[in-house]
């Protein structure tokens, strides 16, 4: 049974003035860094219709970027591309799927995840809270730049069509997806999944399930610092930072997810700026948000904004 | 060529006692350090450091309920890949309340990656070629360990230990008398060689992306992926189980796992998947709950009602 109104939630986020001027300056810092891309073909990972890659990049703070990019052996003209950014825990997927579909396919592992995270490892459970009482130093001021220098990374490649780039993710991918499709323009078409980071400090009093309760673990032994982390936070919030995304987005929810609330998927989707959006909810599903079936509609959204 | 591995090895028997053995042998010596960080006004976390074959040192989760036990056990086995949670992602973090967890990082996974750090993908195919140095014979053990240590623990109800999670908390009951019941979801271990043929998605593919590259190995990798297997598991588990079966018309749904059903000796329920965390989840909990005697499940918010 659906909790009550969920669509209702009114969020608790406050939205900084400066939270535009803070990104720019992210982004022109991390603009500055020289991509330096490094792709070595993988004999194991492809198929005789497949190539993949095993590719690194440069990052915020010249941390070096690893990823699997994916990629039809045989195609005419530029392909699509498509950004798949990953969940909280889990392994970035060999995007293999999505080549297969014709998409130039790039699955980025960004800070901290394997192979990525030589320089800065702050391990899981920690990534949430790594640096969270300072805007300048939390750790998703780099992890959501790693996501977006995958557009870079797909911008920089002959076979990819600029043009026609899309981004998709669930969970903790669906908050990345949320975030990259709101500070990077070139981003076409957006479909996030039960979407991870939008009302953090929202969703440790909606779900006591982890990865959120690692705020409140942390809440709990450092209290004082409360006000720092609201401050800190607050910028990264995909719910403020729904209000930049122009492209047509699709969402979807469970509503009955205890990892992500739905009530916080409903708050970013409704301060989305883009007027091409639509929700799918998701009524006796958790945080699989009904992917069984809803992986199709992201397909033919995905083909009727990157492929026709 | 094709070569099936649904036949038993006849080594199997051997090469688990061996291991066994092997673990017996090996003392864990122990490190238990409280997490701070990680309790609570209801449970104190814990990290804790055992030594499994090899010699390797693990890592493992544990949170112990304030107030006096014995408590029952929820032994959370990892999934595949290289975090493992102090509760599994989305489960209430109430569980803890009357509950001891234990969660474990396997060799390779995070907090027991040195020296050897898994990479994913490709631990799935790591040793494969021989059962000897397949990277699962130390993995298996590991978890073995695991339940060793819980029971070494006095305020462990050792009549209420349940093994929860995919392969790896089957394999733990097959090979540990301790473990009472037994909450299953088979993804990887079940006739490995066969499943990975009809699918072209990871982990599985890591089997097929190897054969690819190594045609000439698919006899010895079939022969590895039989010692593992866990239908020829199923008659040493003795726990009462709640064996989670795929999808109707999926490749692991209950027809297909039926040589488990028929091959486990405690009492068995199984449930077909609805496609649901929420629905899927919600049944493991309660079930689990009645099997434990408990008043109610111990649900996340969002699955009460």
């Amino acid at each position: 049974m659906p909790r009550a109104a969920a669509d209702q939630y009114v969020s608790n986020i406050r939205r900084p003035d400066d939270i535009d001027r803070f990104w720019e300056d992210v982004l022109a810092e991390t603009a500055r860094i020289p991509l330096d891309p490094e792709v070595i073909h993988d004999p194991m990972r492809s198929t005789d219709r497949i190539d993949v890659y095993e590719i690194f990049f440069t990052s915020l703070d010249r941390v070096r970027i690893a990823g699997w990019y994916a990629v039809p052996r045989h195609h005419d003209g530029p392909l699509p591309g498509l950004l798949q950014v990953p969940g909280y825990n889990m392994e970035p997927p060999v995007p293999k799927v999505w080549a297969g579909k014709g998409y130039a396919a790039l699955s980025v592992a960004p800070r901290g995840k394997l192979r990525s995270n030589r320089q800065f490892n702050p391990g899981y459970p920690g990534l949430l809270t790594y640096g969270m009482v300072d805007r300048n130093t939390y750790s998703y001021r780099g992890f959501y730049m790693d996501a977006c220098r995958g557009v870079d990374f797909l911008l920089a490649r002959d076979e990819v069509d600029g043009d026609h780039i899309g981004v998709t993710g669930h969970s903790q991918g669906g908050g990345l997806t949320v975030s990259t499709a709101a500070l990077r323009p070139e981003i076409k078409a957006a479909a996030a999944g039960a979407p991870y980071l939008c009302g953090y400090l929202d969703s440790i009093e909606l779900t006591d399930a982890y990865p959120y309760q690692e705020i409140a673990d942390y809440l709990r032994l450092y209290p004082e610092r409360r006000e720092q982390v609201e401050n800190t936070l607050a910028y990264f919030d995909g719910i403020n930072l729904a209000p930049s995304i122009t492209c047509p987005i699709i969402v979807s929810v469970g509503l009955q997810d205890s990892t992500c609330p739905p009530e916080t998927g409903f708050a970013m989707f409704n301060a989305i700026g883009s007027t091409d959006k639509r929700m799918y909810a998701y009524d006796g599903h958790g945080h699989d948000a009904n992917n069984h079936e809803h992986g199709a509609v992201v397909d033919a959204f995905m083909a009727q904004h990157l492929q026709a | 060529m094709t070569t099936s591995n649904n036949s038993q090895p006849q080594d199997f028997d051997g090469f688990w006692q061996a291991v066994l053995a092997e673990l017996a042998a090996t003392p864990a010596a122990p490190e238990v350090e409280e997490i701070p960080l990680r309790s609570t006004d209801f449970a104190a976390a814990y990290g804790v450091r055992l030594t499994s074959i090899g010699p390797y040192r693990i890592y493992a989760y544990l949170s112990i309920p304030h107030g006096a036990g014995p408590f029952p056990v929820r032994y959370h086995l990892p999934r595949y890949g290289s975090v493992t949670d102090l509760v599994p992602q989305g489960a209430s973090n109430g569980q803890r309340r009357e509950h001891i967890t234990f969660a474990i990082c396997v060799r390779g996974q995070r907090l027991a990656d040195q020296p050897y750090a898994a990479a994913f993908p490709g631990q799935l195919t790591d040793g494969i070629d021989d059962p000897s140095s397949y990277v699962y014979r130390g993995i298996v053990a590991d978890c073995v360990r695991g339940v060793e240590y819980l029971t070494s623990r006095p305020d462990v109800d050792s009549a209420r230990i349940a093994a929860i999670g995919n392969d790896l908390a089957f394999t733990t009951a097959a090979l540990s008398q301790h473990v009472t019941h037994l909450v299953c979801t088979p993804t990887l271990l079940f006739d490995t060689h066969d499943l990975a043929r009809r699918t072209s998605a990871y982990p599985l593919e890591e089997i097929n992306d190897y054969l690819r590259l190594h045609p000439d190995r698919e006899a010895a990798v079939a022969g590895t992926l039989s010692h593992f297997n866990l239908r020829w598991l199923a008659p040493r588990v003795n726990a009462a189980t709640l064996l989670m079966a795929g999808s109707h018309g999926s490749a692991l749904d209950a027809s297909a796992l039926q040589p488990l059903v028929d091959g486990i000796q405690g009492a068995i329920d199984v449930h077909e998947a609805e496609h649901s965390g929420y629905r899927d989840g919600r049944h493991s909990e309660e079930w689990l709950s009645r099997q434990f005697g408990m008043s109610e499940p111990s649900l996340p918010p969002h699955w009460r009602g």
